[in-house]
């Protein structure tokens, strides 16, 4: 099919040949043609002669247009003699045009010679053409074990609007097995090279198809899509995100995958899959990860040096071809390096295309994110591409970050060059963040104050307004004088306490009294153990009435007092019944009553002190929890 | 005591559970999930550890003095242990009830082993002087300052006496005035100096124990995911990130609308990873689902193809740890697969799959085992990897070990053979094979029968 359509096209083109566009006249044309990869580069160097009076300024190239739709990078330079091939060269300006009565199927590119060619000079050009998806795998899909076959498709002859008087081709192609080549008079296979010509005085659009069907045993890495983010931080950093839609451009896999065949024999097997790419990074580059939208990816490894930092990444799988993937890269890179400032404009100079080696992508589009507030931006690109400018909504945004967008499409490695955004940026911009967060936290806690610090009741009775007069109250001492207060209370209370736990000792003292009465009948010791106790309780009656008054005039014992109160109560009950109780006991004792009937006249009182005991101890808890 | 008590209570529990009725009889996809499997002895140490031991000695706690709030967390506790006697999951249920115990248990002990230890620190007079004041309690009369003095110079001799002591006036007392039980046995919590020290020290060093081993089981037995398994070789850290890797593969090399089977557990995880749908899911409410999916993974390579594509799936996968020894795989839950869908679909009978009531894949396994599809999708050319098949999960070497697949064709397996991806080979060329048979039939019937429609193209 395609073979077809070439030679239509030279038949086209035939009759046009004796077309001649101006004096120029091509004497010498070596072509290279590298097959190697996937993205096909073709070298031309061109010795031009000019044959006519007038000077020339402009040089045309030509490519049929099913070559020129996949041509993704195209670049002249002028070779000005032996010595001086090395270094870099400035390159040509190139544009495209469309002179008058070419045919239609041809699309030009004008590289315009700065100094131009008089009359008889000679000039030798450097022309590079990369293409991208040029090659098709024929057959389209191969089975695991297979290596992909594809064919290439060019012109014996150099194409060109002028007089071509010699020209060679040498097509470079990969080390493996070649499926089967045009054959023309001296063409001819040495090594991996094929070469054609040399061939004289080929008129104008000479044209003559060649195809090469060939074996590349390199998987065609492709990225349908890769956004680029390069967000600028003015705090020191440039952290650059690209999202990889990756996949396999070549043969498309037939049949099984069998990872069996894959483990066991993969310099066979698994030739047509590509399972590492390798991503080139600045030196300084830190914080690089790798992830897909369900995490972390963990095959991958980071060798660095002085000189640059390499990155293998592998996919989660084995690509084979056809096959899709998509991955999330992302690195931070100091931001002194890439950003300069000139003229009170600032600018970032950084690279344009992917940090991964010898990868075609399709649709490329690059977003610099500029810091919130700046201003007055403008790119400058080596080449055209499509722009646009957004925002970026993000952290602590107010109006959003002004986003520079480009958009390539088919960007080979030779895209990788670098480019520079123009920026104006008030440095006092910088502050704006930490200011803000900063008077956020203020005013929060001014509010808090506030809030705290008001009172929004209504009502006069309200506990709060209540519980505000009452500290108005206590305000009125000086602070000193409050501590001391309360301390005097802590103590009253402690020593309160301290009278009661000895008074219930006593009563104890009692209740053992009676025991030992009944255990040996001695009324006289149980007596006078009564008479000492009788005293030391008075005592403490006496010593207990001057703290109960204080209590009462304290205002911090307020809240307790009722129940201070209530415990000397109780307690002066309790030992009513005590003392009733052991008066009973003795009485009985010495009228030398039963122990039953004992019990019986004192089961009423027991019952009573035992109550009564409880409730005590339950009010000293309560006091003593003060 | 009380330790040994609640030990038997709870494994009176686990045997009553253990002989589950209706669940694991009539519901086989409840009693499936090994999260509803009841508790083992060892799961309850590794959960709450050190609180199997201080639960017991918080419900005593609770007992004393037992009020609303305490009878309540005695209640919750018992239904909580029951609950969690039923299956593993419910130790969720246990977990905050054992802290509350635990906590009570232990602040009890505290308050036990700080009060002994304060009565008896010299230098504090209040309290020596109450001390002093109890004890002499016993003796004859004594003056107030007498007797402080005499509580601080017997501080040191005094502990085991005065234990004693205590605890014959608590027998008295206990006959006489039970109201001051309370009050006067929280005197009396009087423990050695030493002793009470030395236990003070123990405790704190069992919740010191205690926190690194929580700290050691959230990090390796609640957090670490089980998508991304690691292993530990001298060599190094292993990564088995194969589930990902093969959900990756599915969700950006297969098409939007094609439709993953799989057994149940990695429903969920296809959904959400893969971006694929799925016949069924973690969400077991469909059970005739389920049953299906189970029915056609139990069956031969055909019956299984016809109902895979009746269900309208693409793809079937599986997951695989014979390779790597990776045990929660396919083929050890698949008797669950023959059971569930043996429940809904009676044809599949669990006694076809065993050997004298064994399970097993090795070259004693039924025919019916090493022809049904999860069989052939797990080993399917396994036996090339080492040439004897030997399943590193069931230290065995599988029983058949060639074959071929003739309607499933292998699509994808991950780096370790963990999860197998197979396609459905498509049904036109069988269509075709049998339009060919109908029409020219007498002639096809005397060379000899087609065989296999599809290896017939």
């Amino acid at each position: 099919m395609g073979c077809r359509i070439d030679l239509l096209f030279f038949l086209s083109i035939a009759f046009l040949s004796s077309y001649v566009l101006a004096d120029l006249i091509v004497t010498k044309v070596d072509r290279r043609i590298d097959l190697t990869s996937h993205i096909i580069r073709i070298i031309s160097s061109v010795k031009v002669e000019n044959d006519g009076d007038d000077p020339v300024s402009a040089f045309l190239v030509a490519f049929p247009d099913h070559h020129a739709k996949h041509l993704a990078f195209l670049s002249a330079s002028q070779n000005e003699g032996k010595g001086k091939t090395k270094g870099p060269r400035a390159s040509l300006p190139i544009e495209a045009s469309k002179p008058e009565g070419t045919p239609p199927s041809l699309e030009f590119y004008s590289i315009t010679l700065p100094k131009g060619i008089a009359k008889g000079e000679t000039l030798t050009l450097d022309i590079l053409a990369v293409f991208a998806h040029i090659l098709k795998p024929f057959p389209e899909q191969v089975a695991q074990g297979d290596f992909q076959l594809v064919l290439f498709q060019d012109s014996a002859y150099y194409l060109s609007p002028y007089l071509v008087k010699s020209q060679t081709l040498t097509v470079k192609l990969p080390d493996a097995r070649i499926e089967s080549y045009t054959k023309l008079e001296k063409s001819k296979v040495q090594g991996s090279e094929l070469k054609y010509g040399p061939y004289e005085n080929q008129p104008p659009f000479s044209y003559t198809p060649i195809v090469v069907h060939y074996e590349s045993r390199k998987p065609f890495a492709v990225a349908q899509k890769l956004v680029r983010e390069i967000e600028i931080s003015h705090w020191g950093n440039v952290q650059i995100t690209e999202h990889y839609n990756l996949i396999h451009g070549g043969a498309h896999l037939k049949g099984e995958f069998s990872r069996l065949d894959y483990q066991v024999n993969p310099q066979a097997k698994g030739a047509g899959a590509f399972s590492r790419l390798v991503a080139r990074l600045p030196p300084r580059v830190h914080s690089i990860y790798y992830r897909d939208e369900i995490g972390n990816i963990s095959t991958s490894r980071v060798w660095s040096d002085s000189k640059k930092t390499e990155v293998e990444i592998e996919p989660r799988y084995p690509l084979f071809g056809g096959w899709k993937t998509f991955f999330t890269f992302g690195y931070s890179l100091p931001l002194k390096d890439y950003l300069f400032q000139s003229e009170g404009k600032r600018f970032l100079n950084i690279s344009f295309g992917s940090p991964i080696e010898e990868l075609l992508i399709e649709e490329l589009i690059v977003k610099v994110v500029l810091p919130e507030g700046s201003r007055d931006m403008y790119v400058s690109v080596p080449y055209p591409m499509e722009q646009w400018q957004e925002t970026k909504l993000s952290h602590l945004d107010i109006v959003g970050r002004p986003v520079v967008a480009l958009r390539k499409t088919n960007a080979v490695p030779e895209h990788n060059q670098h480019f520079q955004v123009y920026y104006k940026f008030n440095s006092v911009s910088l502050l704006r963040e930490p200011l803000m967060l900063i008077l956020g936290f203020f005013f929060l806690f001014v509010a808090c104050i506030v809030y705290t610090h008001t009172d929004l009741s209504i009502s006069k009775s309200s506990p709060s307004y209540l519980a505000k007069l009452q500290w108005d109250e206590v305000g009125q001492y000086s602070l000193v004088d409050f501590r001391k207060s309360n301390l005097l209370v802590q103590t009253a209370v402690q020593q309160l306490e301290n009278i009661i736990n000895r008074r219930l000792m006593i009563y104890d003292k009692l209740e053992v009294s009676l025991r030992d009465l009944s255990r040996t009948g001695n009324i006289q010791a149980c007596k006078t153990a009564r008479k000492s106790a009788d005293t030391l309780l008075k005592e403490l009656s006496k010593e207990l009435k001057p703290l109960l008054a204080f209590l009462q005039s304290s205002p911090q014992a307020a809240r307790f007092f009722s129940k201070a109160e209530e415990l000397v109560a109780k307690e002066r009950e309790l030992q009513e019944k005590l003392i009733a109780k052991h008066s009973i006991i003795v009485d009985c004792y010495e009228k030398k009553l039963s122990g039953r009937e004992i019990e019986n006249r004192i089961a009423l009182h027991q019952q009573k002190i035992t109550a009564l005991r409880q409730e005590v101890d339950d009010l000293l808890e309560f006091i003593e929890g003060i | 005591m009380a330790d040994h008590a609640s030990f038997f209570l709870v494994h009176h529990l686990l045997w009553v559970t253990n002989n589950r009725t209706y669940a694991s009889k009539y519901i086989p996809i409840i009693a499936s999930v090994s999260e509803h499997q009841p508790p083992t002895w060892p799961s309850y140490f590794m959960d709450i550890n050190v609180l199997a031991f201080l639960v017991p000695a918080g419900i005593i706690a609770c007992f004393s003095p037992l009020s609303d709030a305490s009878s309540f967390v005695v209640l919750y506790i018992v239904t909580s242990v029951y609950f969690s006697g039923v299956m593993v999951r419910l130790m969720l249920v246990l977990a905050p009830a054992a802290c509350i115990m635990s906590g009570i248990a232990l602040s009890e002990a505290f308050d036990v082993f700080a009060r002994s230890i304060k009565f008896q620190l010299p230098g504090l007079s209040e309290t020596s002087w109450s001390e002093a004041a109890d004890s002499s309690g016993t003796h004859e009369m004594q003056s107030d300052i007498a007797k402080t003095d005499k509580a601080e110079d017997a501080a040191k001799e005094r502990p085991l006496k005065k234990g004693k002591k205590k605890e014959k006036e608590k027998e008295k007392d206990l006959a006489e005035k039970p109201s001051l039980k309370s009050r006067i046995e929280k005197r009396l919590l009087v423990l050695p100096f030493e002793a009470s020290l030395i236990a003070l020290l123990l405790i704190i060093l069992l919740g010191g124990f205690y926190v690194v081993h929580c700290v050691w089981a959230a990090a390796e037995a609640y957090s670490a995911p089980s998508i991304v398994l690691t292993s530990r070789s001298h060599d190094g850290l292993h990564v088995f990130d194969d589930f990902r890797e093969a959900y990756a593969w599915l969700s950006h090399n297969t098409d939007v609308d094609d439709k993953v089977a799989s057994w149940w557990d990695y429903g969920y995880q296809t959904t959400a990873m893969a971006n694929r749908t799925v016949i069924v899911d973690n969400n077991t409410w469909n059970n005739t689902h389920i049953a299906t999916v189970g029915t056609a993974m139990s069956s031969p390579e055909k019956a299984a193809w016809e109902i895979f594509n009746s269900l309208d799936v693409k793809y079937v996968l599986v997951v695989f740890g014979g390779l790597v020894g990776y045990p929660s795989d396919d083929i050890n839950k698949f008797l669950w697969m023959v059971r569930i869908g043996g429940g809904v679909f009676p044809h599949i009978k669990e006694p076809d799959y065993l050997r004298d009531g064994q399970y097993r894949i090795d070259s004693q396994a039924t025919p019916t085992m090493l022809n049904c599809l999860m069989y052939k999708l797990s080993y399917y050319r396994f036996v090339e990897t080492d040439g004897k098949g030997f399943d590193r999960v069931r230290r065995t070497e599988i029983g058949k070990k060639y074959f071929k697949l003739s309607y499933f064709e292998e699509a994808f397996t991950s780096h370790h053979w963990m999860v197998r991806i197979y396609k459905l080979k498509p049904s036109r060329n069988r269509i075709k094979g049998k339009v060919k048979k109908s029409k020219s039939g007498a002639r096809q019937n005397t060379c000899g029968s087609l065989g296999n429609p599809l290896q017939n193209i």
